[in-house]
């Protein structure tokens, strides 16, 4: 080469790099759009300390009994002991069948592997409503009333792939001679899993249990027609919107809602990030 | 080195679907030996290892490990213990824990397993680094660690995948000697796969080299490089010229032949390579030519022509000459004296080769 080869970029090159890239109709759009889609839902929390019942401009003043009222109501508290119990047993179950699900469809080519793969990841697009009624007809001809179980099963069912596909990512960067040398050392099979595969992608899990969880939490149309007589949250506050008096209490209880929804997917990927890098520090 | 076999393997097959791996292995390996298994990535030498480690099964023949068939013996109960082509270091757990990983199942007290790490990792030069995290190792340390890990178990074989490839060329140089060393003080046969002739050639005591799933030769290093039983083992390993020879008389131990290019030469008859048709394949080792400018004196036959190439290696300079009847440029190899030999481009000259230098390779189609 003739040039040096500490030779700065030239002035055009690096001043063109720099420059912000402006497209004003672009900006635009881009704001109309967020404010579009995140308007209807700031108002939420903006109205649930209004000291007022009707959800309308001017606001009255600010006040936060809508928030302490929610402590003294015993079938919200009802309702959401049901969704923390719900959630709870859906995120344990949907991660650990995601879990060997996605070893498998990463570490193993077999028949019918990606047939499979596909029918765990048909929920997400499934119209909600068609899966709630076929389930409900489907557990009253078993026999199984509508109960907490039954929307177990349901949100087991739509979490599924949501589990499936964060441990798939946890997975696919683990060297598979970390689990051989185990077994070469003398583990067992099971020995191996514990010792080796379970540390390196605690971290998928984690995220897998914190998003499930949340998917089941905030999922209505499944629990409003498997839930029979026991509510969980997002049924609930359903059955209050019909009350123009509650409505200040439910706008309440949907911020709070929100406010943890937010707060567990930040979570869960601030682990799912980890896994990937614990992971694929190994090779 | 001791007379015992501590590998047996009898007639192994490994298919993969309609794709035959490995075909028809049989080795016997002395409990001490370094054995390499040499060859082009994809010729099932890796399979091969992982056969011995247990991680596949075997179609066909047998697998015995100190006496012990192996058939239905799993990875984990075998005699044998590996160190991974990646090392696959146990990324949460530091230096320590690596080592004492497999010992944890042995039963040991907590003062042994104290012991024996440290003593492994003071084999391995890696004294004190027991708390070091698994992600601020160098690679050669993470490769140190591997063999560690391994040699703690006290295996009867270990088994090496390309263990030094991902290692860059002055610290594989390094430990290919040391690891040698470390193989001989401990007495440990060692079965090695690499793709890396030089690597093969410096640590083993005897090196097998496969080619489509076939192992073609087993020899210790010295006579794989002046006896190669065919064109595949002989270019595969070193540099060599090949030439056809016409068979013009047989003595029983040397044979006469007229050498193409170089005329009439007697030369000896390699055992391990029997296959014999009218005609010859014959090898030269480029360093075994010499060149000059005149025709060079005391020589059993020479040949003239004109340099096409010079390709300059450092430690030696190689001259491409073609001559008259001789499809092929013929690569003379010279130390590098500082240019005491300099020839150029386009200058007429003469290669001397002896009788004895000339290597037979036996049919020219095996």
């Amino acid at each position: 080469m003739s040039e040096p080869l500490n030779k700065p970029l030239s002035p055009a090159v690096s001043k063109a790099r720099r420059k912000p890239i402006r497209f004003p109709w672009l900006l635009a759009y881009a704001v109309g759009y967020l404010i579009f889609l995140y308007l209807p839902v700031l108002l939420l929390p903006l109205f649930s300390f209004n000291d007022g019942t009707i959800v309308a401009f001017p606001m009255k003043g600010f006040t936060l009994k809508w928030y302490a009222q929610l402590g003294e109501q015993d079938t919200l508290l009802q309702a959401m002991i049901n969704s923390l119990t719900v959630g709870a047993v859906t995120a344990l179950v949907a991660t650990s069948l995601g879990l060997f699900a996605a070893r498998a469809y990463v570490r193993y080519r077999f028949k019918g592997r990606e047939l499979s793969e596909g029918l765990v990841m048909l929920p997400l697009v499934i119209p909600g409503i068609i899966v709630a009624s076929s389930m409900l007809v489907l557990f009253i001809s078993l026999g199984l009333k509508p109960s907490l179980t039954t929307v177990i099963l349901g949100h087991v069912f739509v979490a599924l792939p949501f589990a499936v596909s964060i441990m798939k990512s946890a997975f696919d960067d683990f060297d598979q001679s970390l689990e051989e040398a185990a077994f070469d050392l003398g583990e067992s099979v099971i020995g191996t899993f514990r010792r080796v595969t379970l540390p390196i992608v605690a971290p998928g899990i984690v995220a897998s249990l914190l998003v499930t969880f949340t998917v089941s939490f905030d999922e209505f149309v499944l629990a409003f027609f498997l839930s029979g007589n026991q509510p969980t949250l997002p049924v609930y506050i359903w059955s209050q919107i019909r009350f123009p008096a509650k409505l200040p209490n439910t706008l309440a209880l949907g911020s709070l809602l929100l406010l943890a929804s937010v707060q567990l997917l930040l979570t869960a990927e601030y682990f799912r990030r980890r896994s990937t890098k614990s992971a694929s520090k190994s090779a | 080195m001791t007379d015992q076999n501590i590998i047996e393997i009898s007639g192994v097959e490994k298919r993969f679907g309609t794709f035959t791996a490995v075909k028809d292995l049989n080795l016997t390996l002395k409990e001490g030996e370094f054995f390499s298994l040499l060859g082009p990535s994809g010729c099932g030498k890796t399979t091969a290892l992982r056969m011995i480690a247990g991680f596949q099964d075997h179609d066909a023949g047998s697998i015995r490990i100190a006496g012990q068939d192996m058939a239905h013996i799993p990875a984990n109960k075998r005699p044998a213990n590996m160190v991974f082509q990646s090392y696959a270091i146990f990324p949460h757990l530091n230096v320590g824990d690596n080592v004492a990983f497999g010992l944890r199942k042995l039963g040991l007290s907590k003062a042994d397993m104290k012991t024996r790490v440290a003593e492994a990792l003071e084999m391995v030069e890696l004294g004190g680094l027991q708390a070091r995290k698994a992600d601020e190792l160098s690679g050669g340390q993470r490769q140190r660690v591997a063999l560690a890990r391994a040699l703690v178990m006290r295996p009867k074989v270990l088994l090496l995948d390309e263990p030094l490839s991902a290692l860059d060329k002055n610290l594989r140089e390094a430990m290919q000697l040391e690891m040698r060393r470390l193989q001989q003080k401990l007495g440990i046969t060692f079965v090695m796969v690499t793709h890396d002739q030089y690597e093969a050639m410096t640590m083993s005591d005897r090196i097998g080299v496969m080619f489509a799933g076939k192992l073609e030769q087993v020899d210790r290093p010295e006579v794989l490089y002046a006896r190669p039983c065919n064109r595949r083992v002989a270019s595969f390993i070193g540099g060599m010229n090949f030439l056809d020879a016409r068979v013009t008389g047989d003595n029983g131990a040397t044979v006469d032949v007229n050498l193409q290019g170089f005329g009439p030469l007697t030369i000896d008859v390699n055992p391990n390579a029997p296959a014999r048709s009218p005609d010859l394949l014959a090898g030269i080792r480029p360093e075994q030519l010499e060149i000059g400018a005149q025709r060079p004196e005391g020589y059993d036959a020479c040949l003239q022509g004109t340099v096409s190439d010079i390709a300059f290696y450092g430690e030696s300079v190689h001259y491409y000459v073609r001559a008259a009847g001789v499809e092929q440029p013929i690569s003379a190899a010279v130390p590098n004296y500082f240019h005491t030999v300099d020839h150029k481009r386009g200058d007429q000259v003469w290669l001397g080769v002896q009788n004895a230098s000339v290597i037979d390779l036996g049919a020219r189609d095996a």
